[in-house]
C-alpha cells in the first residue's frame, strides 16, 4: 500500500519536479519498492500523454527526418549498421586510380630522394660548422690562457720590483743598537733606525732611568763631515718603564749616520753635548 | 479488433528484433488486409505501444529504418510539444533532432518497466525544450510567460489534417476529454508543471497557492488523469 505522501512524491517525480535531497531520498525509496516503481511508471505515461494536448502546429519540415537519420551514426558493433548505397563505379576508374597512385608514388619518391640529398648536405655543412666553431673556441681559450699568463707575469714583475725596492730601501737603512756607556745605565737598551733618503729615523728605548724634572734625554747623530754631533732632538721616557719611541729628524743633512748617542742634558736640550753620555751605538 | 500478429515479434522467441521495415510492413499489411475492416486508427493503445517498443528495440540494434518509423509515428506530437514549450518552430525542430539522436544512442538503455517508449521520448523532448527555454530566459520571464490558459489544452485547436493523423486526433481527443474531467485547479497545476518548465515553488507562486496545496493538486490531478485515460483508451 502506497501512502499519500509517496503518491505525491511519485506524481512530482513523474513530472520531474523533484530536486536535490528530496529527489535522492525518493529514488532510494523507489529502488526498494516495486509497487512504487509501477506507480511512477504509470504516472509518467499519463504525464507524457499531456503532450497530445499541445495546440496543433504545422508538421516539422520534411528535411528534419533526413537530418535525424543522417545524424544517427550506427552503433558500434551493430550488425544493423547504416548501409550506405555505393554507386557502381566504371571499370576504368580502378586503372585510373592505380595510374594516379603510381605517378603519385613516383613523384613522392623523387621528392623524397631530393629532400634526402638536401638533408645530407645540410648535415655535412652543420658538421663542418661545428668543427670550425670548436677550433675557434680552442683558439679563444688559448688566447685567454696566454693573456692570463702574461698578466700574471706582469703582476709578478710588479711585485718583484716592489720587493726589490723594499729590499733596496731596507739595505739603505741604518740600523743601530745602542747600549749603556761606562755603566751609566747598565740595563738600558735602544735601537735606532735611520733612513738616509728621507733624512729621518726612529729611536726606541727601554729601561732608561727616569728623568729629573729639569732634565731631558737628547739624541745625537755623529756624521764625520761635521766637527760636532748633529742634534737629533730631546725626548723623555716613561717614569716607570723607562721606555720611549721617538721619531727624529735632524736639523742638518746627514750623509753618513755613523754613530747614534743619547746624553742626559738640561731641560730643552743643548746645541752641543754637555751631560753624561747614557747610550751609544757601535 | 486488431489482427496484427505480434506473436512473431516476441523478443523471447526471436533471436534478434525484426528490422523497422519489417515491423512497419506488418503494420501496413494489417491495415490493408481485407480480412480486417480495421484501420490504423483502430489500433488499441496497447498495440501501438507494443509496436513502439518493438521499433525501439530494433533501433537499439542499429536499425535506422526503425528510427525512421518511430519518427513517423511520434514526430508530430513531439514537435507540437516542443513548440508549445518553446513557442518557436525552428528551435522546436532542433530539439526534436537532438532528442531523436539521443533516443537512437540511448535506445539500448531503454527500460520498459519505467514507462512506455513514447513516454520516454516525450520526456527527452520536454526536458530538452525546458533546458533551452531556461537558457534563453530569466526566471521572471518564465513566470510571466507561463499561463495555464496558454499552455496545452485548447478546445478550439486540433491537430492538423493530412497523413496518418487519425490516431493522433483520437488520442488527442481522448487526453483532452480526460483533462476536461479534472477540476480546473488540478488541470492548471498539471499544465504549468508539464509545459511551463517551472519548479514546484514557482508553480505555487504563479497560482498564488501554498506549496502543499499545489503538490496535492498535482497528485490528485495526475492520478485522476491516469484513471480516466485508462478507462477511455
Amino acid at each position: 500500500m502506497i501512502d499519500e505522501r509517496h503518491e505525491e512524491l511519485a506524481a512530482l517525480h513523474a513530472l520531474d519536479l523533484l530536486e536535490g535531497e528530496e529527489l535522492a531520498a525518493f529514488e532510494t525509496a523507489l529502488a526498494a519498492d516495486p509497487d512504487l516503481r509501477r506507480l511512477v511508471a504509470s504516472l509518467r505515461n499519463s504525464a507524457a500523454d499531456l503532450a497530445f494536448t499541445a495546440p496543433a502546429v504545422p508538421p516539422p519540415s520534411a528535411a528534419l527526418r533526413a537530418r535525424i537519420l543522417n545524424s544517427a551514426v550506427p552503433h558500434p558493433g551493430s550488425n544493423h549498421g547504416q548501409i550506405l548505397p555505393f554507386p557502381t563505379l566504371p571499370a576504368w576508374l580502378g586503372w585510373a586510380s592505380a595510374a594516379c597512385f603510381f605517378f603519385a608514388a613516383f613523384f613522392f619518391a623523387a621528392k623524397s630522394f631530393n629532400v634526402r640529398g638536401e638533408l645530407q648536405s645540410i648535415l655535412e655543412a652543420e658538421r663542418v660548422a661545428r668543427l670550425e666553431a670548436g677550433t675557434f673556441k680552442n683558439l679563444l681559450e688559448a688566447e685567454r690562457i696566454l693573456s692570463r699568463g702574461q698578466l700574471d707575469r706582469l703582476a709578478s714583475a710588479d711585485r718583484l720590483i716592489n720587493d726589490l725596492r723594499i729590499q733596496a730601501d731596507i739595505a739603505r737603512l741604518k740600523i743601530a743598537s745602542l747600549k749603556s756607556l761606562a755603566g751609566n745605565s747598565p740595563e738600558a737598551r735602544a735601537i735606532a733606525v735611520w733612513n738616509p733618503d728621507r733624512q729621518e729615523g726612529v729611536l726606541v728605548v727601554s729601561q732608561l732611568p727616569a728623568l729629573a724634572p729639569d732634565k731631558d734625554y737628547q739624541l745625537w747623530v755623529i756624521d764625520p763631515q761635521y766637527p760636532i754631533p748633529v742634534d737629533g732632538g730631546v725626548f723623555t721616557v716613561d717614569a716607570t718603564t723607562g721606555e720611549a719611541r721617538v721619531n727624529f729628524k735632524p736639523g742638518k743633512t746627514v750623509d753618513v749616520a755613523q754613530v747614534f748617542a743619547v746624553s742626559l742634558e738640561r731641560k730643552g736640550g743643548v746645541p752641543k753635548a754637555e751631560g753624561p753620555m747614557m747610550l751609544i751605538s757601535n | 479488433m486488431l489482427t496484427l500478429n505480434l506473436t512473431a515479434l516476441d523478443p523471447v522467441e526471436s533471436v534478434a528484433p525484426p528490422r523497422g521495415r519489417e515491423v512497419a510492413r506488418a503494420l501496413r499489411e494489417h491495415r490493408m488486409s481485407g480480412d480486417s475492416p480495421m484501420t490504423a486508427a483502430d489500433d488499441s493503445e496497447a498495440d501501438r505501444r507494443a509496436i513502439d517498443a518493438r521499433l525501439l528495440a530494433s533501433a537499439a540494434q542499429g536499425d535506422q529504418a526503425a528510427l525512421g518509423e518511430l519518427y513517423d509515428r511520434w514526430g508530430r506530437p513531439l514537435h507540437a510539444l516542443a513548440c508549445n514549450i518553446l513557442r518557436d518552430t525552428t528551435e522546436a525542430e532542433d530539439v526534436l533532432h537532438d532528442a531523436f539522436v539521443t533516443l537512437w544512442q540511448k535506445a539500448p538503455d531503454f527500460d520498459a518497466t519505467r514507462g512506455h517508449a513514447f513516454s520516454w521520448a516525450a520526456t527527452l523532448v520536454r526536458n530538452r525544450a525546458i533546458d533551452r527555454l531556461r537558457s534563453r530566459q530569466r526566471r521572471s520571464e518564465l513566470l510571466d510567460q507561463a499561463n495555464p490558459a496558454d499552455l496545452g489544452y485548447d478546445e478550439t485547436n486540433t491537430p492538423a489534417d493530412g497523413g496518418d493523423t487519425t490516431w493522433l486526433k483520437e488520442k488527442a481527443s481522448a487526453v483532452r476529454r480526460a483533462l476536461t474531467a479534472l477540476p480546473a485547479d488540478q488541470r492548471d497545476a498539471l499544465q504549468l508543471a508539464y509545459f511551463g518548465g517551472l519548479t514546484q515553488q514557482e508553480i505555487a507562486q504563479k497560482l498564488t497557492q501554498p506549496l502543499g496545496t499545489v503538490k496535492a493538486r498535482i497528485r490528485r490531478g495526475l492520478l485522476k488523469l491516469r484513471d480516466v485515460l485508462a478507462a477511455q483508451l
